[in-house]
């Protein structure tokens, strides 16, 4: 079985290698991170990941509008993402992910096996 | 020559009376003087003189002094001791060419002496000489009629008191203002004496204006009135020197009563100004703390965007070892330890996002005891780190009811934190729980407010600390947001907001006290059952505002 390919972006480095670090642990993916939201999409095209996460503030480029180029992007609409937010609480999400409007939060900090439970969901259909 | 033909000439055609025994000196008399503008009149005996002196008032009269039965000095002597006839100006006509004579007449209040026989030009000369001298007299009197009626419309509406004073400082003059400052008519007032002038600081003041003859200015002299309050007023004494000589003193006094109700009327005002401007004030703090509340959402985000990040670092580096090495028992402890501390500081960060916004309870069934020994569990290193001892007193028979357990948790890690840092090092912390029925002394300012009422069956927690306790003026404002007696940067103002924000969510109240023997204490009340259902099916509805 092939591995999936998870795309991190987040302007915090720590925390896209920290992440990494938990999901490659597990041996199931590939990660790829991106500390810069202007180069999201572009790094989306090169890497073509099963799924992207999100930082919903970053300095350049937003994670919202990252997800809004990928769903104009015919070659990237399909890709399942999440976001990464630390403005939403642990209740607003409950635990793991929540969808607010049709899109996948998560809220920082996010527990280990958060992440891999979120990630198994988004990716496990 | 009638006295009739000269009436109508006027007031101004000067009269003059002739005295003489004699009908020939009278000839001469008249014909010196007829043809002239004069009202001639004649007398020819002294008694007949005083007659027409009295009836017609002459200006002038011509008098011989040699007369059968009344000779013209005792004529003189009458008509100058009548005050109706006293004013006429008399000319003694005599053959008599005496120096005895003619000083005797002139002692007599006469004028002039015409010698006989009579030269009819120096007896017309000298008759126009005296009315004109008495013409420019009438005027003189007239203009000065006139000078006092305008002195006396003056002094009359001045708003200053005016008073004349001789040189001895008797009252010659009072106007109508000095008598409503002096509380005193002007009857009553003329004549008075230096003695008898109140206060002291008004007679030393005439008394020094007199001697010194300078002007002396005294302010804000209390006069006393009979009967009536003091009145306050300003006093000036100028002294009226005529030449040389001293004549007296004018005395003039303000009244300040106008003046001190237009000043006690500014005052007010200005009183007024400030309370209007402390209004203003008021309501621009209240605005400042709408504004400080409205930044706490931004401050909230920014706060938890800067910490969240390195506390996701943190948790994920930590769940990362925790998977690739190997935990003996310490090690387990250590994770465990460190995973608390995230989610302690997860929820002080919470508890700012939690403030800035409007929130449901998350409530379930849970005991409040539970809720204070989890509390107590996540503070329980940096109790043992400051050696602060801890007594709980919690009552078994303290029952549940619907709770948020996590917001509650925040506000008692608030509460023994706040207690830690009051008591620093070496102390008690306590906490009790039990279910009472309160008393009017129970009920703190909060308690109040949220409606508790003596006689209420309520769940009560305090939490106690053996710190310095509270000032006074503190204990309500330590709720108030950025409130806070703790050095910059150990605490945000925001914990005991926070703290009463959810406790009042949970239609709880809590107030602080100081304890009798010294350090804080925070009461917390509820009811033990809350409608929890209302609170599910309408969780916009905010509970505070029940």
């Amino acid at each position: 079985m092939s591995q999936k390919k998870i795309l991190l972006v987040d302007d915090e480095q720590a925390l896209t290698r920290m992440m990494r670090l938990n999901l490659e642990q597990t041996g199931r993916y590939e990660v790829r991170e991106e500390n810069r939201g202007a180069n999201a999409v572009r790094a989306a095209r090169e890497f073509m990941p099963d799924l992207i996460f999100l930082d919903v503030m970053m300095p350049d480029m937003g994670g919202d509008e990252v997800a809004e180029q990928l769903k104009e992007d015919p070659t990237l609409k399909h890709i399942r993402y999440a976001f990464l937010t630390a403005i939403i609480t642990k209740r607003e999400t409950g635990t793991g992910a929540a969808e607010i409007s049709g899109e996948t939060f998560l809220a920082k900090p996010v527990k280990r096996e958060e992440l891999l439970a979120v990630v198994e969901e988004l990716l496990g259909d | 020559m009638t006295e009739d033909a000269a009436k109508h000439e006027g007031e101004r055609t000067p009269s003059i009376l002739m005295v003489d025994d004699i009908p020939a000196n009278l000839r001469i008399l008249y014909e010196s003087l007829k043809g002239r503008d004069y009202r001639l009149l004649i007398a020819n005996s002294g008694a007949q003189a005083l007659e027409v002196a009295k009836r017609a008032s002459p200006d002038l009269i011509l008098l011989d002094i040699m007369m059968p039965d009344m000779d013209g000095f005792e004529v003189c002597r009458r008509l100058k001791a009548d005050p109706e006839t006293k004013d006429s100006a008399v000319i003694f006509l005599s053959a008599l060419d005496d120096a005895a004579d003619k000083i005797r007449g002139l002692e007599l209040g006469a004028v002039d002496y015409v010698s006989k026989p009579f030269n009819p030009d120096e007896v017309a000369a000298r008759v126009d000489t005296h009315c004109k001298i008495l013409l420019l007299e009438r005027e003189l009197a007239n203009r000065n009629r006139q000078l006092e009626l305008v002195r006396d419309r003056i002094l009359n509406s001045m708003a200053e008191g005016v008073v004349g004073v001789d040189a001895d400082a008797r009252v010659r003059f009072v106007n109508p203002a000095a008598e409503r400052i002096l509380g005193a008519d002007a009857q009553h007032l003329l004549g008075r004496r230096l003695e008898d002038w109140e206060p002291e600081q008004l007679k030393r003041a005439i008394t020094r204006a007199l001697a010194e003859r300078r002007e002396i200015v005294v302010d804000g002299l209390s006069l006393p009135r009979a009967g009536r309050e003091h009145l306050p007023a300003d006093l000036r004494v100028a002294p009226v020197c005529a030449s040389d000589r001293l004549e007296g003193a004018v005395v003039v006094l303000r009244d300040l009563s106008d003046r001190r109700r237009v000043e006690a009327k500014l005052d007010r005002t200005s009183d007024e100004l400030r309370q209007s401007h402390r209004e203003l004030k008021e309501a621009q703090m209240q605005l400042i703390q709408a504004a400080k509340l409205e930044s706490v959402g931004r401050l909230a985000a920014g706060v938890a965007h800067e910490v969240k990040n390195p506390l996701a670092i943190v948790q994920l580096g930590l769940d990362y070892l925790a998977q690739v090495v190997e935990l003996d028992g310490t090690s387990i402890e250590v994770v465990n330890d460190m995973q608390h501390a995230i989610s302690r500081a997860d929820t002080v960060v919470r508890g700012l996002v939690d403030f800035s916004r409007e929130r449901d309870l998350d409530l379930k069934p849970y005991s409040m005891n539970r809720i204070l020994a989890d509390s107590l569990q996540l503070v329980r290193y940096e109790l043992v780190q400051r050696q602060i001892a801890v007594e709980t007193a919690l009552s078994e028979t303290v029952p549940s009811r619907m709770y948020d357990p996590d917001k509650m948790q925040q506000v008692f890690l608030n509460l023994f934190m706040n207690a830690m840092h009051a008591m620093d090092r070496v102390g008690t912390l306590t906490v009790a729980t039990e279910t009472i029925v309160v008393a009017q002394d129970d009920l703190g300012t909060h308690a109040k407010q949220v409606g508790f009422l003596p006689g209420d069956r309520l769940i009560r927690v305090r939490v106690e600390d053996t710190g310095p306790g509270i000032q006074p003026q503190d204990l309500e404002r330590l709720f108030d947001p950025y409130f806070t007696t703790k050095r910059q940067g150990e605490g945000s103002g925001l914990g005991l907001s926070v703290t009463r924000n959810i406790v009042t969510l949970h239609g709880g109240s809590i107030d602080l006290e100081n304890r009798p023997g010294g350090g804080a204490r925070a009461v917390l009340l509820f009811r033990p059952a809350q409608d929890s259902a209302k609170e599910r099916d309408e969780p916009k509805e905010d509970p505070a505002g029940r």
